[in-house]
């Protein structure tokens, strides 16, 4: 397809578009979910907005390093450590109601946040040791699988009613999906750039998802 | 069976009287939030702590309650809140 040979000749300057929309996404929905959280002091929007922050900073560290650091040894782990640790957040955005009641004073150092923050790191050593991606691509279909289900059961929960809902549950299989395809592309299709294409549309449609679902329910 | 306050819900009860009644004495404060008065200052110390509220003497010299810009801010913004965390299930 004639879309497919321009994105892959141009391949350097559409990941650093591409890059740059991911961040920017991340970045105003940081804000957006930062600005009522400072009003709220709600642990569910503190998570959010932590998850969101953290991806910005992945992708920013994957894309834009690379411009002032080469070394793929150090860019690469803090890729995965920070997508790994957004993923967390996330799922424990979600979570956070049933598991622990009261308002920690930190949400980037507390006692279970640091389980999180060792487990992530578990994973980047081990992908590290065996030089493959695979252990940060189980977690993260391991995470978006129990995130699938969570907001599947809210969905239930509001008789199929809520379009936010439905939004967040088709955002997390999207997620979900991408994170398969990329396990997929890894191991039986050895990086296959068209493959790869599918998997960054995934990816920019997930984001815009859930900065459509923000700019919504925050527009006055 | 009456179903339990929300956090959120008892904080926007109380700003909302203060915003109402303006410099609003505890006794009546406690009566309008309908907490009891351990839960109350419970509360009012964090909202205070937090800058949603204000501690003020009147000129009888009696303790009263003022909402900060804040607090202003929060009662503007609670349906927005509320809405964000029903919509992504936080």
């Amino acid at each position: 397809m004639p879309i497919y040979k321009a994105i892959i000749e141009n391949k350097e300057i559409v990941k650093i578009i591409y890059a740059l929309i991911i961040v920017f996404i991340c970045f105003l929905i940081t804000l957006k979910a930062h600005r009522l959280f400072r009003l709220s002091f709600h642990s569910g929007i503190r998570y959010f907005r932590n998850a969101f922050f953290f991806y910005g900073l992945g992708f920013a560290a994957r894309y834009f390093l690379k411009f002032i650091s080469a070394d793929y040894f150090l860019i690469n782990p803090l890729f995965e450590f920070f997508l790994v640790m957004a993923g967390f957040f996330l799922l424990y955005s979600l979570l956070w109601k049933r598991i622990d009641s009261h308002n920690p004073r930190s949400s980037l150092l507390n006692r279970r946040i640091g389980i999180f923050y060792l487990m992530a790191i578990i994973i980047i050593l081990l992908d590290y040791v065996w030089n493959v991606p695979y252990f940060m691509y189980s977690a993260q279909i391991i995470i978006f699988l129990f995130a699938s289900i969570i907001s599947y059961s809210n969905y239930k929960k509001d008789n199929y009613k809520n379009k936010f809902s439905r939004f967040y549950f088709i955002a997390m299989v999207l997620g979900l999906f991408a994170w398969i395809l990329n396990a997929l592309a890894a191991v039986f299709f050895s990086w296959n750039q068209m493959v790869l294409i599918n998997i960054y549309l995934l990816n920019a449609i997930f984001f815009l998802l859930f900065l459509y679902g923000v700019v919504k329910v925050t527009k006055t | 069976m009456v179903k339990k306050r929300e956090r959120l819900e008892v904080i926007k009860d109380i700003l909302k009287s203060i915003r109402e009644k303006r410099n609003i004495k505890p006794t009546r404060l406690i009566y309008a939030s309908n907490l009891s008065p351990k839960m109350f200052k419970e509360y009012v110390d964090e909202l205070t702590g937090k800058q949603f509220l204000k501690e003020e003497i009147d000129k009888d010299g009696k303790k009263t309650f003022s909402l900060t810009s804040k607090g202003q801010e929060f009662l503007e913004q609670y349906r927005v809140i509320e809405n964000f965390i029903e919509n992504f299930g936080l």
